[in-house]
């Protein structure tokens, strides 16, 4: 690892690179903080601008934004009362109540030094795992792959949406997507329907911003008319936590660090999850349980700190196995995959400075997240007032002109328009988009590992038991099934019960 | 320009106040059942035609699609027979409310996007969609205020620059 440290902080202190982090945190934080507007439609937007960097200064943008939305989502919590971004809901609980209180610039740094601390506790755990992680993959064979490919599919069908039947058949509309255009292993054509653009397949960043970006548009169509009030007035306190104050806040941060960066390392869980989870943790354990709920100190920084730690955590997975813990990062995996990088053990050797910089570059993120947030709080704080009769056409022209960027054509236009048109219509069947994300990631992966494994056993399935990590994985599917099952059973007696 | 805005603001809200009260209560779970599985028997009988192999392949390129669209089918047969399951107890079906005015506003989006599209397509200057978008939306929203026309059609001229000037994309 010492070997790469070297010419990785060189390859990373670039003026260029900087550039790019510090737009990254500022726009990341900006979309967080506008409610409705969420990470990972910020993620999908500026995709296409990502493919004219290199690997790093674009993974550098993408990290600042999604490192970014984790503290964003909750200036508007403590402002407005409304998560910006669905993880911040927990910070809501005591951050609202702390700003009515008179000390909102007391709740803003909190959430501001909790989610840095969670952030950069979670990558240096990324730092220090991710290699390790990444030897025990390199004992993985074909068939292998595929049973992870398998599993990370399994676990994200089964917790996007409330039925899991459903986010099957949404993870098997995700593969058959990527199926579409020339074959990955005799390259013959698949599915063009005679269209010969379609050769090349469908570009993931175009399909996205139909799937993820415009349809939001289109579900303006839902909005109820409603005003939001920020009186910037509020924000007058000192913004000064008493020596007390300061001690408690403590043990919460570095517990829920831990407790986020433990469950953004399973794949298909998240930020949101790990901000619940930790703020229950730190009440069960506070001396002041009569608190929370009512602006508790602790209860905002278990929150900020878990949903920040998640961030390196979720890439451990996503580079060293190629599953993405969640969403975002699923889209994160293709800005890697276009710079040559793939996830496995070379990506920690053969790439290992490349590699080695993008993970010091995740800490510089949360210093300059730090540093503007300290700076521009006041600025993030007005962003949440911006009115939607703006923000939504230029959204729209952000798409357009994203979708056209990536090939210089207004075929792939039109392709975003069909997809926010078949995200609409799922929505509808309540259908989860997250699980085509996936499969449109995973496909290719999915589909070669497959077919090479029977094509060493020639066509004999026995390939996919037949050593212990394949079973371990079909163990861990079983498993995961069995629990999500299990989950949504609960669930839905608890729903017919209320009823 | 009011005049137009307040007579197409009168004309919306008679459409409004008919439809705002109309409400489908669809059974999705049985309909997504049942579409879905058209689309994989639909995939499946045009298989043959779309997907070229050849025979020495021992797991040619239709394999995982057709591995894809059965579980596909067996996860419609699942949605399908859990409906059809509460019919025969009498139970009421999983229905979803589908109000007709958010549809038709979510149409009246789409075609504003569809048309911006056009526009930028057929006359090959993306800057002249991107303004038809913003007035579209404008209008839509029913914003009288000429300093939100105003921001936003700057910010539609800044964005096609950038990209055009400093990411050389070239619309």
């Amino acid at each position: 690892m010492l070997q790469f440290i070297g010419p990785a902080a060189g390859l990373l202190f670039t003026l260029q690179n900087i550039i790019w982090i510090n737009l990254g945190v500022f726009i990341g934080s900006v979309f967080a903080a506008i409610p409705g507007l969420s990470v990972i439609l910020c993620v999908i937007l500026f995709l296409p601008v990502t493919y004219r960097l290199s690997a790093i200064p674009g993974m550098m943008f993408l990290l600042g934004i999604y490192c970014a939305g984790g503290y964003g989502g909750s200036v508007s919590a403590i402002l407005i009362n409304t998560p910006g971004t669905p993880h911040a809901a927990a910070t809501m609980l005591d951050g609202h109540p702390l700003s009515k209180q008179g000390r909102t610039k007391v709740a803003l740094k909190i959430a501001l030094y909790a989610s840095t601390f969670g952030g950069i506790f979670s990558a240096i755990t990324l730092l220090f795992l991710g290699p390790q992680v990444a030897q025990i993959a390199s004992q993985l064979g074909t068939a292998e792959y595929f049973m992870v490919c398998l599993f990370g599919l399994t676990i994200i069908a089964g917790v996007s949406g409330k039925s899991m039947v459903k986010g099957i058949i949404s993870a098997c509309i995700g593969l058959w997507i990527s199926c579409i255009g020339s074959d990955p292993m005799t390259s013959y054509d698949r599915f063009t329907f005679g269209v010969p653009r379609l050769y090349l397949g469908l570009d993931l960043a175009v399909c996205l911003i139909g799937l993820f970006a415009l349809v939001e548009i289109m579900s303006r169509a839902e909005d109820k008319k409603e005003v939001l009030h920020v009186d910037t007035r509020k924000m007058k306190d000192d913004g000064v936590l008493t020596p007390d104050e300061k001690k408690r806040i403590r043990l919460p941060i570095f517990l829920s660090s831990l407790i986020g960066v433990m469950v953004g390392i399973i794949p298909g869980t998240g930020a949101s999850e790990a901000s619940w989870f930790s703020y229950n943790t730190v009440k069960n354990i506070s001396k002041h349980k009569e608190e929370f709920g009512h602006g508790s100190v602790e209860g905002i920084a278990a929150a900020e700190a878990a949903n920040n730690a998640v961030t390196g955590a979720t890439l451990i997975p996503l580079l060293t196995l190629g599953i993405p813990g969640d969403g975002t990062v699923a889209i994160m995996l293709s800005a890697l995959m276009i710079n040559g990088l793939n996830p496995g053990l070379s990506l920690f050797t053969t790439d290992g400075d490349i590699m080695y910089a993008i993970m010091l570059g995740l800490i510089l993120v949360n210093v300059f997240m730090l540093l503007q947030g300290k700076l521009l709080t006041q600025l993030f704080a007005k962003v949440v007032l911006i009115p939607k009769e703006i923000l939504t056409p230029i959204i729209v022209i952000f798409c357009f002109a994203g979708a056209y960027s990536v090939n210089k054509n207004y075929f792939d236009v039109g392709v975003t328009l069909v997809f926010a048109l078949i995200a609409w219509i799922l929505r509808k069947f309540d259908m989860p988009a997250v699980p085509i994300l996936l499969g449109m990631v995973l496909g290719k992966m999915t589909e070669t590992n497959f077919r090479r494994a029977l094509f060493i056993s020639d066509g004999n399935p026995k390939i996919f038991f037949s050593s212990i990590y394949c079973i371990i994985f079909l163990l861990l599917i079983i498993v995961a099934i069995g629990a999500i099952v299990r989950s949504k059973m609960t669930e839905n007696k608890a729903a017919n019960k209320g009823e | 320009m009011k005049d137009l805005i307040e007579r197409i603001d009168s004309g919306f809200d008679r459409i409004s106040l008919r439809l705002e009260d109309k409400e489908i209560q669809a059974p999705v779970d049985l309909i997504a059942g049942i579409l879905f599985l058209l689309f994989g028997v639909f995939i499946l009988a045009i298989m043959p035609e779309q997907v070229t192999v050849s025979e020495k392949d021992v797991v040619n390129g239709r394999a995982f699609p057709t591995m894809l669209m059965g579980l596909l089918m067996f996860c419609c047969v699942l949605l399908i027979g859990k409906e059809v399951i509460r019919i025969i107890r009498k139970q009421p079906l999983t229905r979803k409310t589908i109000n007709l005015l958010v549809e038709v506003k979510a149409l009246v989006i789409f075609c504003i996007l569809l048309v911006t599209f056009l526009i930028c397509k057929y006359t090959g200057q993306f800057v002249a969609g991107a303004v038809f978008c913003c007035l579209g939306f404008l209008i839509y929203f029913r914003c009288k205020k000429p300093a939100y026309y105003a921001i936003t059609l700057v910010l539609a001229v800044a964005i096609w620059a950038a990209f055009r000037y400093l990411l050389k994309v070239n619309f």
